[in-house]
């Protein structure tokens, strides 16, 4: 009897976490997308209306606002972090021996909360005490950096604050990456006769593929999901300007009492993030099998 | 490399110069922050931004503390502090014993079905918690945890153990199963095996998990805003309410200092602790 | 007493069926081989003995005992691990003991086990020591030691010298059989390496594909292969295989262009059975350079065309050619220089230890 136990006994560990695993996650997911297809408002009514609530969702003008923010967020958080990064890796490896305090410098904004560092950056970009000011004291009486005020502009420093956070991390992949290439292949290229400029561009960076693409959906993942940070730094504003799809579900769902609605938003979300890890995984998975 | 010496010795110089002017952007809001806390209103008025305080003027950060206005109630960061703290610290506990013993099961007792749990795990590690908020705050209602400290912990709980399984079954896949075999055939069971022989060797995957949980829930805004009551919130979401709110004008100082306090603790883990915590971003997110 | 009886024992991993059926009767104190290539299923078998996995039908008996359904901490076997398996933050001391300990047994006599146990293995200096501060053969001692302390009623040994360099290894296997005289426990000994299985083994199991091929003394397998996969298995350097046309009774070996006829010990059989070819199988120890012998009609002197040599030190692989097929020789080391040479020799063929091998399915035609 206690050897049958004995025997159960990892899955009876495991058990708990599976089935809490199953509810609160997928479970969860399954609950969301019946909500949005239903009318709820305030409170969950359970009136099937089909795909209206994805209808008015994309006929909602601030959502379109949204979903472009993201596409333009996105985009630029990604390539800069990954440029900033690379080029900081770059750098540090081989050129300095004791780079840990520069590592520690270029990561330490990933500790901080969101929240603080849109805090801190939405002081900074004050107009009128911030950068501004200061450039402004500096001489250049004329210059003006009211992005923060600006509709047309807001996003941008959102990307800004997002690049300061977590351009660190990239570049701790992207070291780590190089510092993972075999020197007998940067001696062959010697041998060779490459350049060190070459012998990044042909050897080193063909290597460096699949640090790119972790990268990517890492910071894509990170991206999709922002929602602290534009909270802190622009609350979405001014009006609903820098409003990305995270903030547009909390709002609507929670201040706004259309729970319908952000499910619907909830659940596009969810679709656009798996269309970035589902394939990435996927690919993952088949080289690691071959 | 082929270069003469003095271009490649220019080259270093316009490199290493180029890291520290980045440092020193990277810095940069940090300065900014620990600067503005100490100066006085009028001082930030008229002054500049990166200009160092006159004098080092500590009333903006007792106020941060104890009396600055969160919303409703005037009572500093104080409280807010507390209740981070009666959060993360069961909550990463929780998580990571429950996520050593899930990686002990999922790495050497692999029973049928154990790789689509890992996956099924994997996998939730990437969703976005938004799809999730609405149903959890039913669940949280209907056990009454609706709007309280342990509500949280439980929420932190349930999303953390996905990360902490992971770590600790990818540190534990690296021991050698016939360890198992041997400890099998000494006699020890299940725990037994876990107590003398994993947990010994566990030490660098508890501090990464550790320092990774401890990190991303004291950091949390997401669960704090929607999960949390007046009372109850945690940090973040009282840094956030204590910088949105404007009684009379805005103290720019107070919501520096403010902000210094929110981050201190992560900042000192992250200084102390750094290392760890940079092979837990690379070793969990990288990682499949 | 530590007598293993295996009955109809099989083994299936999901759809792929490791162990097909086997049968042994191990008798107690007896020092068992399974040898045979990878994939062939040893480790398997040795894991099921121990209880670290369960079979899928069949039985174990250890000492009349059915303990095919009883967890691994009740059998009482201990297990000689390959990579050695060492707790790596427990000393030497806790290592030898922890199955001790596991098991309740009092503190004193644990102290006692301990010390008697390093004193045999000569280990006692290094009690206090982790595992990572030892050498390959200390931490193969202590595994031992681990072992020994349990007194079991079978010692299980998984490739326990496959880590070690090859003058440790010679040294620890006297080691272990000096062992093995003295306890007089049973021993069940998992390798790949045949030259080990020979000089270790009371009796030998060769298995492949999951069945055992053929089950005996070390001296049964050498001279009486079952079939042709165990005698190409065992024995270093292989054992030729020349296919053989059958002229009234004799072999017909061509040689150098020529064509020369070999007695064999039961040709008048074969010549009756009306078999038309064979497989000759002949030990190189069994073609030399002429040498002293007893007249006979199995011992035929036959040139040999020695394309290559490998002096070996005591004596010389000479690779020449017959029937097509590449033969080894065994020469003197100064026949081998003159074969390397002048190419050409003369051989002594002795075929009365040569086997006969059905063409097509391998099998013994002459046992």
């Amino acid at each position: 009897m206690f050897d049958y136990l004995e025997k159960q006994l990892p899955k009876l560990i495991m058990a708990p976490t599976a089935i809490v695993m199953l509810v609160c996650m997928y479970g969860f997911i399954g609950w969301t997308a019946v909500l949005s297809f239903t009318k709820s408002r305030m409170l969950p009514q359970w009136e099937y209306v089909g795909w209206a609530q994805y209808e008015r969702l994309f006929a909602n003008p601030r959502w379109h606002v949204a979903l472009d923010n993201l596409l333009v967020f996105t985009l630029l958080f990604i390539i800069i972090a990954l440029l900033l990064g690379l080029m900081l890796a770059i750098l540090l490896d081989r050129n300095i021996r004791n780079d840990g305090a520069l590592r520690t410098i270029y990561l330490y904004p990933m500790a901080v909360s969101f929240i603080v560092t849109g805090t801190a950056w939405k002081w900074i970009l004050n107009p009128g005490l911030g950068i501004e000011k200061m450039v402004r004291d500096l001489g250049f009486t004329d210059f003006e950096f009211r992005w923060l005020v600006d509709p047309d502009m807001a996003i941008y420093t959102i990307v800004i604050a997002a690049v300061w956070q977590s351009s660190g991390f990239v570049m701790a992949m992207f070291l780590a990456g190089l510092r993972g290439v075999d020197d007998s292949l940067i001696k062959a290229a010697q041998m060779d006769g490459a350049s060190t400029l070459r012998t990044y561009w042909h050897v080193i960076l063909p290597v460096m593929r699949p640090v790119f693409f972790g990268a990517v959906v890492i910071l894509s993942h990170i991206a999709i999901k922002s929602f602290d940070l534009v909270q802190s730094l622009t609350g979405g504003g001014p009006g609903y300007s820098s409003d990305l799809p995270a903030t547009f579900m909390y709002t609507h769902a929670f201040s706004r009492a259309q729970m319908g609605l952000g499910a619907a938003s909830a659940m596009v979300m969810l679709a656009g993030v798996m269309a970035i890890i589902v394939p990435y995984l996927y690919s993952e998975l088949r080289a690691k099998k071959s | 490399m082929s270069a003469s010496t003095t271009s490649h010795r220019l080259y270093k110089m316009l490199f290493i110069t180029l890291l520290l002017v980045f440092a020193l952007v990277y810095l940069g809001p940090l300065y900014v922050m620990l600067t503005t806390s100490f100066k006085g209103i009028e001082e930030i008025r008229n002054g500049n931004i990166l200009a160092l305080p006159d004098t080092l003027n500590t009333s903006a950060w007792s106020k941060a503390w104890s009396s600055a206005c969160t919303g409703g109630d005037c009572y500093g960061l104080a409280p807010y502090f507390w209740n981070s703290i009666r959060i993360v610290l069961p909550a990463v506990f929780i998580s990571t014993v429950i996520g050593a013993l899930n990686g002990y099961v999922l790495s050497q007792w692999r029973f049928k079905g154990s790789n689509f749990v890992f996956g099924a795990l994997l996998f939730g590690c990437f969703i976005p918690f938004q799809v999730i908020l609405l149903p959890m705050a039913m669940l949280l209602a209907w056990l009454g945890l609706a709007n309280t400290v342990s509500g949280l912990v439980l929420v932190h709980v349930i999303y953390g153990v996905a990360f902490t399984t992971l770590f600790f079954r990818n540190y534990y896949v690296g021991i050698p199963s016939e360890l198992v075999r041997a400890a099998r055939l000494d006699g020890a069971g299940f725990f037994a095996i876990f107590r003398h022989v994993f947990l010994p060797l566990s030490t660098p995957i508890i501090v990464v998990s550790v320092i990774w949980q401890f990190t991303q829930i004291w950091n949390d805004f997401l669960f704090g805003v929607v999960y949390s009551g007046p009372g109850t919130q945690p940090i973040t979401v009282a840094l956030n309410n204590l910088v949105n709110t404007t009684m009379g004008g805005k103290e720019y100082n107070v919501d520096m200092a403010a902000a210094v306090i929110a981050a201190l603790p992560t900042l000192v883990v992250y200084l102390v602790a750094g290392k760890y915590f940079v092979r837990g971003l690379t070793a969990g997110a990288v990682k499949g | 007493m530590g007598s293993i009886k295996i009955q109809q024992l099989t083994k299936s991993f999901g759809d792929t069926e490791v162990l097909k059926g086997i049968d042994l009767d191990i008798k107690d104190g007896e020092f068992l081989i399974l040898v045979g290539p990878s994939g062939c299923g040893k480790s398997t078998l040795m894991n099921s003995i121990a209880g670290l996995e369960d079979v899928s039908s069949g039985d174990i008996l250890i000492d009349g005992n059915n303990v095919t359904d009883l967890s691994p901490k009740e059998r009482d076997i201990a297990m000689v691990f390959q990579s050695y398996a060492l707790y790596p933050t427990m000393s030497v001391s806790r290592n030898i003991s922890f199955g001790l300990e596991m098991r309740k047994v009092p503190k004193v006599e644990i102290e006692k086990t301990v010390a008697d146990v390093s004193q045999l293995l000569q280990i006692e200096h290094l009690l206090d020591r982790k595992p990572s501060a030892l050498s390959g053969g200390q931490r193969q001692r202590v595994a031992m030691g681990r072992a020994l302390a349990r007194n079991p009623r079978v010692f299980l040994f998984d490739e326990p010298l496959s880590n070690l360099d090859a003058k440790l290894r010679v040294e620890m296997r006297s080691e272990i059989k000096k062992l093995h005289k003295r306890l007089g426990t049973t021993i069940v000994y998992v390798t790949h390496d045949q030259v080990e299985a020979m000089t270790l083994a009371d009796r030998i199991a060769v298995m492949k594909d999951g069945q055992v091929q053929q089950f005996g003394t070390p001296y049964e397998i050498y001279n009486n292969p079952a079939n042709r996969f165990v005698a190409d298995f065992m024995g270093s350097p292989p054992m030729n295989f020349i296919e053989c046309v059958v002229l009234d009774g004799k072999l017909v070996i061509e040689s150098h262009g020529e064509k020369f006829e070999l007695h064999i010990a039961h040709g008048e059989r074969l010549k009756q059975a009306g078999v038309e070819t064979v497989i000759l199988g002949i030990r190189p120890e069994m073609i030399t350079e002429p040498k002293p012998h007893v007249e006979g009609a199995l011992v035929h002197s036959i040139p040999m065309q020695v394309d290559v040599t490998e002096p070996m030190g005591p004596d010389t692989i000479a690779f020449g050619q017959w029937n097509g097929t590449e033969v080894q020789a065994r020469l003197s080391p100064e026949v081998g220089v003159e074969a390397q040479a002048t190419g050409l020799i003369k051989v002594q063929v002795d075929t009365s230890k040569a086997v006969l091998f059905d063409a097509f399915s391998g099998a013994r035609l002459d046992a």
